[in-house]
């Protein structure tokens, strides 16, 4: 890969201007500079290069000292995105340091971050699911929040747009309220969830059975490779077989020559141009040197995750502006919402004992949603739905601390695979409440002295409801499919688990009730762009990223129109 | 270029390295290690004992290796000394301590100088009376995790050393470092033992 330009130094002034690197920002920088714009992307963390800064992505658990563990210190450093249970010795260099960066729990939130070139791309389970109007309408249907401005349709195109370029493997299913992408080829099922599937598909008609639908290539694209079944993404891929900034979007930006990057850069404020009614571009801190400086662009990106970017746009104060860039509605920092998570069953199959599978498959399976679509299936109980992630396994060596027994022939037992197991865990679609909500908190500095956010957020009683459904229909369609032993759970997790924060600058017709119109532009300051989950006006009960990229190479591309029409 | 742009390549060249100084100095030790002239990182002398009686009642050698071949006992030492805090690390010495007195009023020795008959019962009423780790999805247990308990949270670290070393992952073990495939359903006969990774 060609050098990234990095020397910002020189030139202070750009076309556009992209705040963070991750999902989102990587396909802003993307458009953007394919469009011909000079764009500049200031990321807070490291520089993070493909291959050649993934520095643990071949290491076997003997190759590292604590085989996986991490010591108190770093333990400490993530004290609270380590409660996901997915920070170890093999990616904690991706997560973010949260003693550097400090946010207030008002109620329990566990934010899981990621501070360098890349964001969260890096680390990402790459579940990829449109939504439908299943969900841009249902706002508007059942009365919660406000409605989307735009519909299935407006953003389609857009969808497809992405998903030829990110690389999207799945199963066509013709389902209206999940529409198929434009599909890889599929992974496989292993023979339990085959099994599994025909079950619950005869059993339950309506519900469906398929393998996850994920941002893997199944077969080489544009010089990426084919995934190896290593499953080992979180600490990037050698072969750039998954979806990342780093594998994809910013050597696709750097190869038109048009983009600079600067890491360490901590965008504190957007600079609103009162005069010409604008922004003019942005303040950073240099979080190496603690130098203050600013950036001037004609159009501005904020991709900094949905919390991050309302944390900038609430600290870009001004005369016009005095409770934060675009906030004339009182709706900034509010509607807050996630997936309740990890609320499921599990069991062991019998059988098939002499069957195994070859290959660490990075996916599992999806049972869509299958509640409220229609008359037939409406709910008394609660309104909106939920879709279920899982898999299916033979046990292994780990299963062995429960057994009741010790010595050789244990230990050779061991050595063969155990019981067949299954899981399904359920996605909760979270209703947008204007009480739940993030807000500057002065009292509370970070580690280059700027107000950190309070998080205030809660499940209530229609997630809630929700959950309860999701618990049982686990437990029951895993009786009938003649599982043992079934466990059914719900380890009440505070939001923020989902990892799918949105909201808080929600898209809307109306200025009065919202922040971002229906490209994703601040109501009254046009030439900011938000395209992060902060967008979010409700929030489907379908992993969210997707739906990221298609609205980013959207309203990039609405953007550069504007320009040329020399709107903005 | 001009010099702070060379301060900041210098910079980014010293972040991008985070993880590995560190961690391959004191991987060699770790590996160059032998048994005799082995002297423990956290535990005592009586404490190492303890721990290497235990890892070899529990995964003793066969046709196989045992725990004691592999340096499972080596490995926990250092887990102990590098990922556990003062308050674990105490909490360690406690019930090793317990552990050993409750040997001593049984069968009237420590564990490390029982014989292999009253070590096996010794584990037996334990795992009888031991609680179990719940099921895990996605890293983390479901439901409320009540606390295991010392000789099944040993136990199950035991095995961990065990598994994850390179002789039992690499030799033992079905080692496919990069399947480049999935195939979702293949006779068991065809491939023998469990994936190591
Ligand atoms: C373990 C895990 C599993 C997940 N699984 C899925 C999944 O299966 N499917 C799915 O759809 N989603 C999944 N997600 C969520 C997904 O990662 C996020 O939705 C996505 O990365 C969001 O993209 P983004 O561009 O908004 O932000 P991010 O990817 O988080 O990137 C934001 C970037 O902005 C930078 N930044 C922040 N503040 C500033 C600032 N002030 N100045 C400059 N730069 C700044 C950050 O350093 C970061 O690089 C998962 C997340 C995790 C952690
Ligand atoms: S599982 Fe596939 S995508 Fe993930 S790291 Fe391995 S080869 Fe890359």
């Amino acid at each position: 890969m060609a050098n990234f330009n990095i020397d910002a130094k020189q030139n202070m002034t750009y076309d556009a201007i992209v705040i963070g690197s991750g999902i989102s920002g990587g396909w802003a920088a993307k458009e953007l500079c394919e469009k011909g714009l000079k764009t500049l992307v200031l990321e807070r963390g490291r520089m993070v290069e493909h291959v050649k800064d993934y520095p643990t992505m071949n290491l076997d658990p003997w190759d590292m000292e604590l085989r996986g563990g991490l010591t108190p210190e770093l333990q400490k450093k993530h004290y609270k995105g380590g409660r996901s249970g997915f920070i170890g010795e093999t990616n904690e260099h991706f997560h973010a340091n949260d003693l550097e960066n400090p946010y207030t729990e008002v109620k329990p939130f566990m934010w899981v971050r990621a501070h360098q070139m890349g964001g969260r791309s890096i680390l990402w389970g790459k579940q990829c699911y449109r939504w439908s109007d299943l969900d841009f309408e249902a706002n508007a249907k059942d009365g919660h929040g406000v409605d989307w401005p735009i519909r299935y349709r407006d953003i389609e195109p857009w969808y497809t747009y992405v998903e030829k370029f990110a690389g999207i493997s799945g199963d066509p299913l013709g389902l209206p309220h999940l529409p198929d992408s434009h599909f890889l080829p599929p992974m496989e099922l292993n023979c339990v969830e085959k099994h599994i599937k025909s079950r619950i598909e005869k059993d339950y008609p309506g519900r469906h059975l398929i393998i996850g639908r994920v941002a893997h290539l199944t077969v080489p694209l544009n010089g990426r490779g084919k995934c190896q079944y290593r499953n080992r993404c979180d600490r990037g891929c050698p072969y750039g077989a998954y979806f990342s900034s780093n594998a994809v979007t910013l050597p696709a930006a750097n190869a038109t020559g048009n983009l600079t990057i600067r890491p360490f850069s901590i965008v504190q404020s957007i600079i609103y141009d009162e005069e010409k009614g604008k922004a003019s571009g942005v303040r950073i801190i240099d979080a190496e040197t603690n130098e203050v400086m600013e950036y001037y662009a004609r159009i501005i990106f904020c991709n900094a995750s949905a919390l991050s970017s309302t944390q900038i746009l609430l600290n870009s104060t001004s005369n016009r502006f005095p409770n934060g860039l675009g906030n004339d509605s009182g709706e900034l920092g509010h509607n807050l919402m996630d997936h309740t998570y990890r609320i499921g069953a599990m069991g062991v199959v019998e059988g098939f004992e002499d069957q195994y599978y070859k290959g660490r498959r990075p996916n599992g399976i999806y049972i869509p949603r299958y509640v409220n679509l229609d008359e037939k299936t409406k709910s008394d109980k609660f309104v909106r739905g939920f879709g279920f992630q899982g898999g299916g396994g033979r046990s292994g060596w780990g299963a062995g601390a429960n057994l009741e027994d010790f010595g050789g022939d244990f230990k050779d037992s061991l050595m063969k695979p155990g019981p067949w197991e299954f899981f399904i865990t359920g996605f909760a679609e979270c209703l947008p409440y204007h009480e739940n909500k993030v807000y500057l908190n002065k009292d509370v500095l970070d580690k280059w002295g700027q107000p950190t956010l309070s998080i205030d957020c809660e499940w209530k009683e229609n997630e809630k409801a929700l959950n309860k459904q999701i618990r049982q229909d686990a437990k029951e369609m895993l009786e009938r499919a003649g599982l043992k032993d079934i466990v059914d759970f719900d380890n009440q997790h505070e939001p923020g688990f989902g990892i799918h924060e949105m909201g808080t600058a929600r898209m809307g017709r109306d200025p009065k009730t919202s922040v971002l119109n229906g490209t994703n532009q601040v109501h009254a300051c046009k030439n900011v762009f938000v395209t992060d989950g902060a967008c979010m006006t409700s929030s489907s009960c379908v992993n969210p990223s997707l739906t990221y990229m298609a609205l980013t190479a959207r309203a990039a591309n609405h953007a550069v129109s504007e320009l040329k029409k020399l709107n903005l | 270029m001009n010099r702070r742009n060379a301060l900041r390549k210098t910079a980014l060249l010293a972040g991008s390295a985070v993880a590995a100084p560190s961690l391959f100095s004191l991987l060699q030790s770790c590996k160059k290690q032998s048994r005799l002239e082995w002297t423990p990182v956290f535990l005592s002398e009586d404490q190492a004992r303890f721990v290497s009686a235990f890892v070899d009642t529990l995964l003793p050698r066969t046709d196989t290796p045992g725990a004691l071949d592999v340096k499972t006992d080596i490995f926990l030492d250092l887990v102990f000394a590098k990922t556990y805090d003062a308050k674990a690390q105490e909490n360690v010495v406690n019930e090793i301590k317990k552990f050993n007195e409750e040997c001593k009023q049984r069968h009237g020795k420590v564990f490390a100088d029982l014989n292999m008959e009253d070590r096996k019962a010794v584990f037996k009423s334990k795992e009888a009376e031991s609680p179990k780790f719940n099921p895990k999805v996605w890293g983390t247990a479901v439901g409320e995790q009540k606390p295991v308990g010392f000789y099944r949270s040993l136990k199950s670290m035991a095995l961990w050393g065990y598994f994850s070393s390179e002789e039992i992952g690499m030799k033992h073990l079905n080692y496919d470092p990069v399947p480049g495939e999935y195939r979702g359903c293949v006779p068991l006969s065809e491939i023998g033992n469990t994936w190591s990774l």
